[in-house]
């Protein structure tokens, strides 16, 4: 088992503060490097699309389902894409059980709102018929262990997820009034566009670096995760009780576009895409 | 979910050769793949494939009862939570947990409870979390057998193992470890589970109809393929501990031994 704590003494906060000031981390990686991403998709037989996703010792599994509805008044011919997640309690001794709390509903809001405003999810190709049947699209994040920064893990597992889509493709018939599956499928690139990557930064004192270790979460006053696609930043979400200066988030605006376009090559997520039947 | 597109099974389950659908003479098991130690944070944990079901187990104490009230001054208790990810089903599940969850949780509780020495831990739990990810026919057998690796794994003090089938009745024929369509057309479904210490029946449901002398066939076909999945579930156990004795007893085999 890990040692995992709730609170981290006084001495190993000042040791990891200390090592951060020097610019070294407990886990020997420099202030501004991701740890190490492992991604497997589409390994869940009853789902539309899922994603086996590590980052470092963080794993989250998600799976995508679909249901036919009808739509919203205001947006008549869009589906829906919705993001939930589940902090298991196998995860970590951190996690009960029960329904969700805070930190779940965080992590589903700040990766469903890093798609949403990302003209990630092609809404309009979710409509079977207008005003009567469109896709319903539930993107279901379970955390298998908590080892820290579960949200740009979340970002990458739900992203993969919808690109490892195959869904059964329905039309509409006029004369019966309901929908009627065609028997062939649509695929992740039918209704995925930009691909938005959400990054985590936490702060001790005056010093931010990027993907925080539980360790590091843990004795951190606050987080800042930042959303960006190929050059637009979509979606900012800062928690904890940090302060940030404005030039901070200049600063911090500027390197997530940098790192966007590195892990946007390096994890190269479009390899994940469904075989064609 | 698709009210329209129905989860349909086909009317018959034999093929022409005699073999199930999916290949399988009548008392063979899907392929099974277990792995223990699979989530670092726990203290005890266990990854198991068994066909297309997916399932993830993991044991956390002894540790402190949440709510207290639950503490027992002479004894610890096992407390056990099968849960199913809202997409390991055709029909995507709710995600709060359903009646059916919670009575597998006790079926399973009461299954592995006789295996532990809970006299020994006083006023502590012992929480089994199961979580199963894909779903195909099943799954409280494999969920049963996981939990079991999870725990000794987890270094619990325990009597011996304890594995799960199920064995049914389709046109007929009995069969052993149903799939989920099997399990869905086939008239009768019996899962059972058997503790290894004393070889006795600890786990045990039936639904559907039964002679007497299929009730016997029935029972003679789990056990031996239970005695199959028992030899798995130690094999699991046992690699582990022969790669920590490699790792301990020469840090750099990895680098040394390439090739031998």
């Amino acid at each position: 088992m890990m040692d995992v704590k709730r609170i981290i003494s006084k001495i190993e906060k000042d040791y990891i503060l200390s090592n951060l000031k020097k610019e070294e981390r407990i886990d020997n990686r420099g202030l501004w490097e991701y740890r190490e991403f492992q991604i497997n998709s589409d390994l869940i037989a009853s789902a539309e699309g899922s994603a086996d996703v590590s980052l470092g010792d963080t794993r989250i599994i998600t799976g995508l389902k679909y249901d036919v509805g009808a739509p919203f008044p205001d947006l008549p011919d869009e589906g829906v894409c919705t993001v939930m997640a589940e902090l298991l309690p196998i995860a970590s001794p951190l996690f009960e059980r029960g329904p969700p709390g805070e930190q779940s509903i965080e992590l589903a809001r700040v990766v469903d709102r890093g798609i949403r405003h990302a003209d990630c999810v092609q809404t309009k190709k979710l409509c079977i018929k207008e005003k009567e049947a469109v896709y319903i699209l539930f993107v279901d994040m379970y955390v298998i262990n908590y080892a820290g920064n579960l949200i740009d893990a979340g970002g990458v597992s739900a992203l993969t997820t919808l690109i490892s889509a195959h869904i059964p493709e329905g039309i509409w018939n006029e004369e019966k009034h309901e929908t009627e599956w065609t028997g062939k499928y649509f695929y992740g690139q039918d209704i995925v566009n930009e691909l938005p990557f959400v990054l985590t930064y936490g702060k001790i004192e005056d010093i931010i670096f990027l993907d925080p270790s539980l360790p590091e979460e843990l004795v951190c006053d606050g987080k800042i995760s930042i959303s960006v696609t190929e050059n637009k930043i979509t979606s900012i979400q800062k928690s904890g009780s940090a302060t940030f200066s404005i030039d901070e988030i200049k600063m911090l605006g500027n390197k997530s576009l940098e790192f966007g376009k590195k892990l946007r090559k390096e994890l190269n997520l479009l390899q994940y895409l469904a075989k064609t039947k | 979910m698709p009210l329209i597109i129905k989860d349909e099974y086909p009317e018959k389950l034999f093929r022409k050769d005699g073999k199930r659908l999916d290949g399988r003479e009548i008392n063979e098991l899907r392929p099974i793949k277990m792995d223990v130690g699979v989530i670092k944070n726990a203290d005890g944990s266990a990854y198991l494939e068994w066909g297309n079901n997916k399932i993830i187990a993991a044991v956390y104490g002894p540790r402190e009862v949440h709510p207290h009230h639950l503490a027992k001054p002479d004894r610890g208790i096992l407390r056990v939570f099968y849960r199913m990810a809202t997409f390991s089903v055709f029909d995507r599940k709710r995600p709060a947990p359903g009646r059916r969850e919670k009575e597998i949780s006790m079926i399973i509780a009461d299954c592995i409870e006789p295996l532990l020495f809970l006299e020994l831990y006083p006023g502590t739990s012992f929480e089994v979390f199961i979580e199963v990810m894909d779903a195909d026919g099943g799954t409280r057998c494999a969920s049963t057998t996981v939990a079991a690796l999870a725990l000794a794994d987890a270094g619990v003090p325990m009597k011996s193992l304890v594995s799960a089938v199920a064995v049914g009745k389709i046109d007929g024929k009995i069969i052993v470890d149903l799939s989920g369509i099997e399990d869905k057309a086939g008239d009768a479904d019996l899962p059972i589970a058997i503790t290894w210490y004393n070889e006795e029946i600890s786990l045990l449901q039936f639904d559907g109809n039964m002679d007497l002398e299929e009730m016997n066939k029935f029972l003679d076909l789990a056990y031996e393929a239970l005695k199959n999945i028992h030899q798995i579930q130690l094999d699991t156990l046992k690699s582990k501990y022969v790669k920590l004795q490699e790792e301990t007893s020469n840090p750099n085999h990895k680098n040394d031994n390439k090739g031998e």
